[in-house]
């Protein structure tokens, strides 16, 4: 089977980058191996969020610039639980989930009326109010001075501490949402969140209840980043306020926008280029300007929208992914 | 009765402060709703034409040695040029694309600018060099008992009135601001009457840069302090204050910014100055959720 053919059938491909994946810890790469394995640990944990955060603006065609706040909320739900309560991350996962869904249904429900750009702006808002909470919350979050000390995950009383123990922890929840993301896009949710992106107008008329969608679509969005940050706080085992700036956001909606927004292999592929290019940069920026990396994805986010406003991958509807499986099939 | 006399000049010196911030913030909100009103576009970049306003003053005045009045005319005849490119380059080939692109266009282009600030300025926090600057601007104009009101002051709000004053005149009297509100309500119909879109769309980026050119500088000098990313954060608060006068309306962002300006600086002296900031976004949201229109706008239709 030719190359073409390969990139024509993705699950081939996902499963064979996926077996890639798993065989990885085990390559003889020698001593650059635990490198890798973080910087890639954090590439998936990207394509998890980007998931997320696909579903508000790709699937429904709302700008969310509010995401990290999330991001953000799982996170210190997860340091907060882990610390006092000494939880295992399997209860923390749901929980945090939960909460993230509880606070975007509460931001949504209300604001998810406004028209596009309001929306965008006061999501925006909530995420800097996200990060001002937890900078001033002393008796909650420790304010600047951060949340270290936060176990890490263990399974069966054996506790993660190698590389590949949280690239294999992290390779599974990239496969549990993507499951989830794929079977929500294919069902009846997805095509109302669809027919919201195409035309608001028009959907309503055919019946979609567009504050409803809208509202399941935030939570379920924030859910996903709830559980990323979870993770990340789990891994990381410390965080501080500063980690969840607006930067974040932009960065996230930055991999969409370069894979394309709304198709879930092109929001994958935009994390899986762009986050290795940071590390690339910061090995070869000098020190002060690494945080000047940003101004590429700016560039990034202004040179797309001009020139392939689709993304790398663009986004396939179920009527024309089934027309191109027939027509191929003719042709083999 | 000490205390309540306290008290009470402490509320003032807040009330002018508050007064004077509000004027700053103004001056950038005009930039936003203008441009909004023309073309239903909240430019996230204008936080940054404010921000490089700042930085080009400093450059002139302690690199090349202008002097510090001419930089000012400068630096807003350079902001203003750059908002013209800034539309041209990154705006107008989007005209007819969705919104989101635009947004994410806009996005784009204030994390860009701001990151290349970043590089050419770096991230330490500069001041203009006080001997560069007119002496009287800080002294003391005019002080009862504990509240003074500097020169400085005075300057940054009648420099507001009079650019709001003209910018009223000019939208409400000049063949152009006719033009300008022509294009706000219908582009297709503005520009059968023989209206050149584009260029009244032009015509308007240059004029609110200009404006958030010169905010920016006011600010540098109030605070004494710029660095790269003073325009996102002050950019969010005027684009609050916008909101808050009524998107589209040049009187309502003046009202929008006073009024911001004030509640900002009472809830950091009487609340928590650590929420400073978050007041600001707490108002905005609020007024997005439960007037929208702002406080003198036009009512917002959902689709044109």
């Amino acid at each position: 089977m030719g190359f073409r053919q390969l990139g024509h059938n993705p699950r081939l491909l996902f499963f064979g980058l996926l077996l890639l994946a798993v065989l990885l810890p085990w390559l003889p790469l020698g001593s650059s191996t635990n490198y890798i394995l973080r910087i890639l640990t954090t590439a998936v944990l990207y394509m998890v969020l980007a998931l997320g955060l696909n579903i508000v603006p790709g699937f429904t065609g709302l700008l969310d610039l509010g995401y990290v706040g999330f991001y953000g909320i799982g996170a210190y739900t997860s340091g907060l639980l882990a610390i006092h309560y000494d939880l295992s991350l399997w209860v923390i996962l749901p929980l945090a989930a939960l909460n993230g869904a509880l606070w975007g249904t509460l931001l949504g429900a209300p604001t998810l009326r406004l028209t596009g750009d309001y929306f965008a702006i006061v999501t925006f808002g909530f995420s800097e109010l996200v990060v001002l909470v937890l900078r001033n919350e002393l008796w909650l979050t420790r304010g600047p001075m951060g949340l270290p000390g936060i176990s890490p995950p263990s399974i069966f009383g054996h506790p993660l501490a190698r590389d590949w123990e949280f690239f294999y922890l992290i390779l599974l929840l990239l496969i549990i949402v993507l499951l989830v993301v794929t079977r929500l896009q294919d069902s009846r949710i997805g095509r109302a969140w669809f027919a919201i992106r195409e035309d608001e107008i028009a959907a309503q008329c055919c019946g979609v209840n567009l504050i409803r969608y809208k509202v399941t679509a935030f939570a379920i969005s924030a859910s996903i980043g709830a559980m990323g940050g979870a993770f990340y706080a789990k891994w990381f085992k410390f965080i501080h306020p500063d980690m969840f700036k607006f930067w974040e956001s932009i960065l996230i909606l930055c991999l969409i926008v370069f894979g394309g927004m709304g198709s879930i292999a092109g929001t994958m592929l935009g994390a899986l280029i762009l986050i290795p290019l940071s590390e690339v940069l910061r090995a070869v920026l000098p020190q002060g300007l690494f945080s000047a990396r940003y101004l590429i994805y700016g560039l990034v986010l202004v040179l797309m929208m001009r020139w392939r406003p689709e993304g790398l991958i663009p986004f396939e509807g179920a009527q024309a992914r089934k027309a191109r499986l027939a027509r191929e099939r003719l042709n083999l | 009765m000490d205390s309540l006399l306290d008290q009470s000049s402490l509320f003032l010196q807040q009330l002018v402060n508050g007064v004077t911030l509000g004027g700053v913030y103004a001056l950038i909100a005009v930039g936003y709703t203008m441009v909004y009103g023309v073309i239903q576009l909240i430019n996230f970049a204008h936080g940054e034409i404010y921000m490089l306003g700042a930085f080009l003053a400093y450059t002139m005045v302690t690199v090349f040695g202008i002097p510090f009045f001419a930089a000012f005319i400068l630096t807003m005849l350079i902001c203003s040029c750059f908002g013209i490119v800034l539309d041209f380059i990154a705006y107008r080939p989007l005209r007819k694309a969705p919104r989101l692109a635009a947004l994410i266009t806009a996005i784009g282009m204030s994390i860009f600018l701001q990151n290349l600030a970043l590089m050419i300025w770096g991230s330490q926090i500069k001041s203009y060099p006080r001997e560069v600057l007119p002496p009287i601007l800080f002294k003391t104009a005019w002080s009862v008992g504990d509240v003074t009101l500097s020169w400085l002051q005075i300057f940054i709000l009648s420099i507001t009135v009079l650019c709001m004053a003209v910018l009223h005149l000019v939208i409400h009297r000049t063949k152009i601001g006719t033009a300008m509100r022509a294009v706000s309500q219908d582009k297709t119909t503005a520009a059968l009457m023989g209206i050149g879109v584009n260029r009244v769309i032009s015509f308007t980026f240059a004029v609110g840069s200009a404006m958030g050119g010169m905010a920016g500088i006011l600010v540098g000098l109030y605070y004494n302090a710029i660095f790269p990313t003073m325009g996102y954060i002050a950019g969010i608060k005027a684009f609050a204050a916008a909101v808050l006068g009524g998107i589209g309306s040049v009187p309502g962002a003046m009202l929008g910014g006073g009024v911001l300006g004030i509640a900002e600086v009472m809830g950091a002296g009487y609340i928590s100055s650590e929420y400073r900031d978050g007041i600001s976004y707490a108002v905005m949201i609020a007024v997005i959720l439960f007037k929208p229109s702002g406080l003198i706008g036009r009512q917002i239709r959902e689709k044109a």
